[in-house]
C-alpha cells in the first residue's frame, strides 16, 4: 500500500510538473504581442481620482494629461514657459488693461474640436461654452482643487468660439499662462458629460478631447486608454496606452526585463539607473523636473523658534550626502526655494554666497550656535515621515546628520496620505516637502504667504514655517514675506519680477525659514523601441505619450 | 527534584530540542552581547560608500546609507528577540487571565468572553494584525501591544478548558467547602495544571512574534527608523534584491534560524509534555 | 446530521454580526482621513470639509453604522471613498484571484502533505524521516513574502519561465494558472509543511493506540492496520487543523498578493488601509470574515461526517 500510494504521488507531480512546463513554454510565445499599445507602469498603488479639477497626485496627472487638452499647452518634453503653444486655442492671447483697472484675455478658440465619445454620447464639437463651464468649475472650491489659482477671475462666453477672461488684478503672461494650459485647473472638460452623468461619474470615467480616450479603469491594477481617432492634432499612431499601478520596484524591473511592459518609472537613485541601463534592450531616461525637497521649520514649536537653533540645524544639514544618496545623476543642490538652473528666477549658489546664506555643512559652527542659543547638549524632536522612498530617505538623512550635532529626531513613519493630513494640521516640527510648482510665485505663494499658514491661516494651504504671523530674527517684530511676495506677482516688467523674487528667497535664508536641500528628477527605464516622437528635456510628472508616438516594430 | 531530572534527561536526548536550544542561545547572547559583537554603530551612515557587497570591512556589505549590514543584523537580534518576548508575555499574561475568568467564573461573564475570543480568533492573525497596527501606529512599544492582542485570545482558548475541567474536581469543590477564596484556588490548582501547557505554546509562539513583526514591517506597519529589525531590513532591501541582496538574504536568513531554533524547542517541549509523542 | 449543520450555521450568525460590528468600529478609529488622502497635494481646508461631505462622514459614526449594516443585506457594499466606484464589483473581480490562490495551495498542501506526513511517520527515525521534518520545519520558520520573493528570482528572472506581474485573464484558465504557479507554489510549499508535521504527529499518535495493537497481534495484514484503522482516525485532527492552517494561509496570501503584485483581497485591503478608504476596508474585511465563517463552518461539517461521534454531541 504505501508503494501504490508513493506511485501515486509521484505520478502526480510528474503530471503537474509537465502540465506547467509546457503551459509556461507555450505562453512565453504568446506573450509577445506585436499590438501598438504602450504599456507603462508607475510606482503608485492606484489612481486617486480620474477629474480633471481633482487630479492633484503625480499618479492621476499621469492621466488625466493624456485625456484632456488646455487652452494653450507646454511644448511636449520642455516645461519652460517661454515655450508656451497654442492648443484649443489659435493663438497666445495678449492682454488688455481695462478702464477700470482689470485686465483682460481673449482666447479664440479652435473650430471642429470633437469630444470623446461616451455612454449614449458619440462626441460632440467643444465650444466656449464647454470652456467656460470647465474654467467656472476650475475656479469652484468645491468641485476643484485648483480653485486656488482661479480666485478674482471670471469667464464669458462671448461667441460661439471666443472665451473672456478677466481679471481683478492684472499679472504678467509669465504668471497668467501656466493657468490655461494642461496641467490642473486649465485642463478643459466636456461639459455635456458632466451635466449627464454627473461629478461622480466623471471621477472615474474622464471625458475630454485629448490623443487618447479613456477606456476602463481596473483599481489597484490599471487604467486602459485607446486611440482617439478624431482627435484634432491628427490619429495617433499608437492604438492604445495601458497605465499600471506597481508599488514594487522589483516587480515593474522584472516585467520591463520580460517585455511585459515599455515603459516603467525607476525610483530615484542612480544605482538602480545605472544597474538597469546595463541591461540588454533597455534604455534609461533621466530627465529633469522642477522637483524640489526643502525643510520647512515650524517657527512656533519651541526651540525652533529661536533663529540660532534653526540656523545650526542648517549648518548640520549636508547637501552632498542627499545628492549622494538620491544620485548625482537624478538630483543636484538647490540654494533657494525656487531650483535654480530648473525654473526662472532660481537662486544660484554664487548670490546666496553674496550674503553668506548657502549653508554649507559645518558641525563646528552648528554646535557652537547650538550652545549660543541655549542648547549644548541639544534636544528631541518627534518627527513624521511618509513612507513613501522620497520622504524617507530625506527624515532618515535628516535624522542622522542631525545626530552629530546632539539632536536626536524621534522617526515614526506612517503611510503618504496620514503624512500629508498630519502636516496639514500643525503637528510636525520640521516638514520636508517634496513638490513641483510651476513658478515661484506658486512656490511663494503656497508655503510662505500668511494667509496661507497651515489650520490658522485664511486660505490655508501649505505654509508650515508660519512666517508672516511669527517674530523669525527675534527682533520683536512680526515678520512677514506678503508684501514682497504680493509685489512680484503685480509687476508687469520680468527683470524686476525676478529680481523681487530673488529678494523673497534671501530673505527666506536670512530669516532660515526653510533649508532648501535638492532638485531631484525623473528616472525611467523602457524598451529602445519606444520612439516618443519629441525630445524630453522636461516632464512634471512622467512621460507623456502624444499623438506622435509610436512603438518601433 | 527526580521528576525534575527526568525531563532534563529526556529533553538532552531529543536531538531536536537540544539542537534548537544551542541555536536559541546563540541568538540569545548575540543579542545580549551586541553591544560588543557588533563591529560597527548601526545608525551611523556613510552615504558614499552604499550600496557595497560583503567584503573585509563590511562583512555582509553595507546598505542604502552606507550602515554596516553585519552590525545591523546583530543589533536586529535584540530587537526581534525583545519583540518576541514581550508580546508573547503579553499575551500570556492577558490571555491566560481572560481564559482563566471566563472558565471559572462562568455563566455570562463566560459566554461573553469566550465569544469575544472566537470572535477574534476567526480571523487570520496577519490580518487582525494588520489592522491594530494601522490604528495604534508605528513603534516598538505599539508593535510588541500589537502583536500581544492578536495572540492573547489564542492562549485564553488553551487556558479555558483545562480551567472547566479543574474547576469540577473534588479537590476544588472540597476546597470550596473550606472557604478557599477564589484566588487561591485559582493560584493553587487551575494555574500549574495549565502552565507546562502554555510555556510550550509560548516558546513556540516567539517564533511566530517574530515572523509577525517582519510581516507587519514588511508592510510598512513596524518599528521606526533608523532602528534595525529583521523586517524593516528586508523591506528596504527589496527594492534593491537583483543589485543589492545581501541586504535582504542575511536578515532572512537570521529570521528563518532564530525561528527554527524556536519551533525546534517547542518541538522538543512537546515531546517531553505528551509521553505518547516520545519518538 | 442535519440538525448539526443548522445548529453550527445558526451560530454562525451572530458571530458574522459581531465580527462585522467589530471591523466597522475598529476600521473608524484609524488616524487620518481619506479626504486628505484625496485631496493630498492642493487641499486646503474648505476643499477637505467639502469633500467630506460628498463622502458621507459628516453624518454621525451610528447613522454610518446602520446604513453600513443595511446595505450588507442588501448586498450593496457601498462605494469606495476615494475613487467613489461601487466596491461590490471589485470585490467580485478580485476574489476568484484570492480563492484561486487559496484553494490551489491548499489542494497541493493537502495533496502533497499528507503522503509526506504518512512516509516520515512510517519510516520513523530514518533518514526520510530527519529529512523531511526538518524541512517541512523549515518551511514553517520561513517567512511567506521572502519565500515568494526568492521564487520570483529564480523562476521568472533567471529560468524566464514565468510572469512576474498580475493575475492573468481570469477568463482564460491557462493564463490564470500561468500567472497562479509561483505565488500559489510558495504558498502551497508553506501548506505542505504545516500538514506534513500535523499528519506525521497524528498518525504516530494513533499508531501506539490499544486497538491498533491489538490489531497486529491478530496478525492481521500492516496494510489493512494502516488503511482500515490508523488512517481514518489519524485523519481526525489533520482535518480540523486544515480549517485552521487554511485561515493561516489567508492571511500569508496578503503578502504574497503585494510580492507578486497580483490582483485580491490582500491588495485591496492594504491598499485602503493606506488611502483610508474605510468602506473598501471594512467591506474587505467582511469578506474575509465570511471566508473564514464558511472555512470554519465546512470544517465543523466535515468533522462531523467523519466522525459520528460529534453529530450527537
Amino acid at each position: 500500500m504505501k508503494q501504490q500510494m508513493r506511485l501515486i504521488t509521484t505520478k502526480l507531480a510528474m503530471v503537474l510538473a509537465a502540465c506547467v512546463l509546457m503551459i509556461s513554454l507555450s505562453f512565453n510565445y504568446a506573450l509577445s504581442a506585436g499590438d501598438q499599445v504602450l504599456r507603462m507602469a508607475n510606482k503608485y498603488g492606484d489612481a486617486k481620482s480620474l477629474d480633471a479639477h481633482r487630479a492633484t497626485g503625480s499618479q492621476d496627472r499621469l492621466i488625466v494629461d493624456l485625456v484632456f487638452n488646455g487652452l494653450v499647452c507646454y511644448q511636449p518634453g520642455n516645461l519652460s514657459v517661454d515655450a508656451i503653444i497654442p492648443d484649443l486655442a489659435t493663438e497666445i492671447p495678449s492682454s488688455k488693461v481695462l478702464d477700470d483697472g482689470r485686465q483682460q484675455w481673449v482666447f479664440k478658440l479652435r473650430q471642429g474640436v470633437m469630444t470623446h465619445p461616451y455612454d449614449g454620447n458619440p462626441g460632440y464639437e467643444l465650444t466656449s461654452e464647454d470652456v467656460v463651464y470647465s474654467l467656472q468649475r476650475a475656479a469652484d472650491p468645491k468641485r476643484s482643487s485648483f480653485a486656488v489659482d482661479y480666485s478674482g477671475m471670471t469667464f464669458e462666453a462671448t461667441d460661439k468660439y471666443t472665451v473672456q477672461v478677466t481679471l481683478d488684478q492684472p499679472i504678467s503672461a509669465f504668471l497668467f499662462l501656466p493657468k490655461f494650459a494642461n496641467r490642473g485647473g486649465g485642463l478643459i472638460v466636456a461639459k455635456k458629460a458632466l451635466e449627464d452623468k454627473g461629478d461622480d461619474w466623471f471621477k472615474t470615467h474622464p471625458v475630454g478631447t485629448g490623443p487618447f480616450v479613456f477606456k476602463e479603469y481596473i483599481p489597484g491594477e490599471k487604467v486602459v486608454l485607446t486611440r482617439f481617432d478624431k482627435y484634432y492634432k491628427g490619429t495617433p499612431k499608437l492604438d492604445g496606452v495601458e497605465w499600471y499601478y506597481m508599488p514594487s520596484d522589483s516587480s515593474r524591473e522584472l516585467a520591463l526585463q520580460k517585455g511585459e511592459l515599455q515603459v516603467i518609472e525607476g525610483p530615484k537613485e542612480q544605482a538602480w539607473a545605472e544597474k538597469v541601463a546595463s541591461y540588454p534592450g533597455v534604455v534609461v531616461d533621466s530627465p529633469n523636473s522642477a522637483e524640489t525637497i526643502i525643510a520647512h521649520f515650524n517657527m512656533t514649536v519651541k526651540p525652533l523658534d529661536q533663529l540660532k537653533v534653526r540656523q545650526a540645524i542648517a549648518y548640520a544639514i549636508s547637501r552632498k550626502e542627499f545628492v549622494a544618496v538620491y544620485g548625482p545623476k537624478v538630483s543636484s543642490p538647490i540654494y533657494g526655494v525656487a531650483p535654480v538652473g530648473r525654473m526662472i528666477a532660481g537662486l544660484s549658489r554664487e548670490e546666496a554666497a553674496k550674503e553668506n546664506l548657502v549653508f554649507e555643512q559645518d558641525l563646528a559652527k552648528s554646535k557652537s550656535l547650538l550652545a549660543e542659543a541655549g542648547y549644548p547638549n541639544g534636544f528631541s524632536l518627534e518627527v513624521f515621515t511618509s513612507e513613501s522612498a522620497t520622504y524617507r530617505r530625506a527624515y532618515e538623512l535628516l535624522q542622522a546628520q542631525l545626530r552629530k550635532i546632539g539632536i536626536d529626531i524621534k522617526l515614526s513613519v506612517v503611510d503618504h496620505s496620514t503624512f500629508h493630513a498630519r502636516i496639514r494640521q500643525n503637528l510636525d516640527p520640521i516638514v520636508f516637502y517634496a513638490a513641483m510648482r510651476p513658478n515661484p510665485d506658486v512656490i511663494l505663494t503656497q508655503f510662505y504667504l500668511s494667509d496661507s499658514i497651515v489650520v490658522t491661516g485664511k486660505k490655508a494651504i501649505t505654509n508650515f514655517s508660519h512666517i508672516g504671523e511669527v517674530d523669525a530674527d527675534g527682533d520683536g517684530q512680526i515678520d512677514s514675506l506678503d508684501d514682497l511676495i504680493v509685489r512680484a506677482r503685480l509687476e508687469q516688467d520680468s527683470t524686476k519680477q525676478v529680481a523681487l523674487w530673488k529678494e523673497a528667497q534671501l530673505e527666506l535664508l536670512r530669516k532660515m525659514v526653510s533649508y532648501p536641500v535638492i532638485a531631484i528628477g525623473y528616472i525611467f527605464a523602457r524598451s529602445p523601441k519606444v520612439d516618443w516622437g519629441y525630445e524630453m528635456i522636461t516632464i512634471t510628472d512622467g512621460p507623456n505619450p502624444t499623438e506622435k508616438t509610436r512603438l518601433l516594430p | 527534584m527526580n521528576a525534575h531530572s527526568k525531563l532534563w534527561r529526556t529533553f538532552k536526548n531529543n536531538k531536536t530540542a537540544v539542537v534548537g536550544a544551542v541555536m536559541a542561545l546563540i541568538v540569545l547572547l548575540t543579542a545580549v552581547c551586541a553591544f560588543v559583537i557588533a563591529p560597527y554603530d548601526p545608525l551611523e551612515q556613510d552615504v558614499f560608500h552604499r550600496l557595497t557587497p560583503p567584503e573585509r570591512s563590511h562583512l555582509l556589505g553595507t546598505d542604502e546609507y552606507g550602515r554596516d549590514v553585519l552590525s545591523r543584523v546583530i543589533w536586529g537580534t535584540q530587537i526581534s528577540l525583545t519583540v518576541g518576548f514581550f508580546s508573547v508575555l503579553l499575551g500570556m499574561v492577558l490571555g491566560t487571565t481572560m481564559g482563566v475568568a471566563a472558565g471559572y467564573s462562568g455563566g455570562l461573564t463566560d459566554s461573553i468572553i469566550m465569544r469575544v475570543v472566537d470572535v477574534l480568533l476567526s480571523f487570520p492573525t496577519l490580518i487582525t494584525g494588520i489592522l491594530i497596527a494601522a490604528i495604534l501606529g508605528s513603534g516598538l512599544v505599539k508593535l510588541i501591544i500589537t502583536i500581544g492582542i492578536v495572540f492573547a485570545p489564542r492562549f485564553a482558548r488553551m487556558a479555558y478548558g483545562p480551567t472547566l475541567a479543574v474547576k469540577e474536581m473534588e479537590y476544588v469543590s472540597s476546597a470550596k467547602v473550606i472557604g478557599a477564596g477564589s484566588l487561591r484556588i485559582i493560584t493553587r490548582h487551575i494555574l500549574p495544571n495549565i502552565f507546562g501547557e502554555i510555556m510550550v505554546a509560548g516558546t513556540l509562539w516567539m517564533g511566530t512574534a517574530i515572523m509577525a513583526e517582519a510581516s507587519l514591517s514588511f508592510l510598512g506597519l513596524g518599528v521606526s527608523p533608523p532602528t534595525p529589525t529583521w523586517g524593516n531590513m528586508i523591506k528596504s532591501g527589496i527594492d534593491v534584491l537583483a543589485s543589492a541582496p545581501w541586504l535582504s538574504l542575511f536578515p532572512g536568513a537570521s529570521i528563518l534560524i532564530t525561528v527554527l531554533a524556536f519551533n525546534m524547542i517547542g518541538d522538543g517541549l512537546r515531546d517531553i509534555a505528551d509521553p505518547k509523542l516520545r519518538a | 446530521m442535519l440538525k448539526y449543520a443548522i445548529r453550527r450555521i445558526l451560530i454562525s450568525i451572530p458571530i458574522l454580526l459581531a465580527v462585522v460590528t467589530l471591523i466597522f468600529f475598529l476600521v473608524r478609529s484609524m488616524p487620518g482621513g481619506p479626504a486628505v488622502a484625496v485631496l493630498g497635494d492642493y487641499a486646503s481646508k474648505e476643499t477637505i470639509e467639502a469633500l467630506e461631505k460628498e463622502m458621507g462622514l459628516d453624518i454621525p459614526i451610528w447613522q454610518q453604522y446602520l446604513v453600513f449594516l443595511r446595505g450588507l443585506l442588501s448586498g450593496d457594499l457601498g462605494k469606495s471613498l476615494i475613487n467613489g466606484m461601487p466596491i461590490a464589483p471589485q470585490v467580485a473581480r478580485v476574489l476568484p484571484y484570492t480563492l484561486e490562490l487559496t484553494l490551489s495551495s491548499a489542494i497541493f498542501g493537502i495533496l502533497f502533505g499528507i503522503p509526506l506526513g504518512v512516509f516520515t511517520a512510517l519510516r520513523r527515525n530514518r533518514m526520510f524521516d530527519y529529512v523531511g521534518r526538518t524541512l517541512s520545519l523549515a518551511g514553517i520558520s520561513l517567512p511567506s513574502f521572502f519565500l515568494g520573493i526568492l521564487m520570483m528570482l529564480v523562476f521568472s528572472v533567471k529560468l524566464d519561465l514565468f510572469p512576474v506581474v498580475g493575475g492573468g485573464d481570469i477568463r482564460d484558465p491557462i493564463d490564470s494558472l500561468h500567472h497562479l504557479f509561483l505565488p500559489g507554489l510558495t504558498l502551497g510549499l508553506m501548506m505542505t509543511a504545516y500538514i506534513t508535521r500535523t499528519t506525521r504527529s497524528s498518525i504516530l499518535n494513533v499508531l501506539r493506540e490499544d486497538y491498533v495493537r491489538t490489531a497486529r497481534a491478530k496478525g492481521m495484514r500492516e496494510r489493512i492496520v494502516i488503511y482500515g484503522h490508523t488512517l481514518r482516525n489519524a485523519l481526525l485532527p489533520v482535518v480540523s487543523l486544515i480549517g485552521v492552517y487554511a485561515i493561516v494561509l489567508i492571511g500569508s496570501s496578503v503578502l504574497v498578493e503585494i510580492v507578486f503584485s497580483r490582483p485580491g483581497l490582500g491588495k485591496m485591503m492594504v491598499g485602503a488601509i493606506g488611502r483610508r478608504d474605510y468602506m473598501t476596508l471594512q467591506s474587505v474585511m467582511v469578506v474575509y470574515a465570511g471566508l473564514v465563517v464558511i472555512i470554519n463552518l465546512l470544517t465543523d461539517l466535515s468533522y462531523g461526517l467523519i466522525d459520528p461521534r460529534i453529530r450527537y454531541d
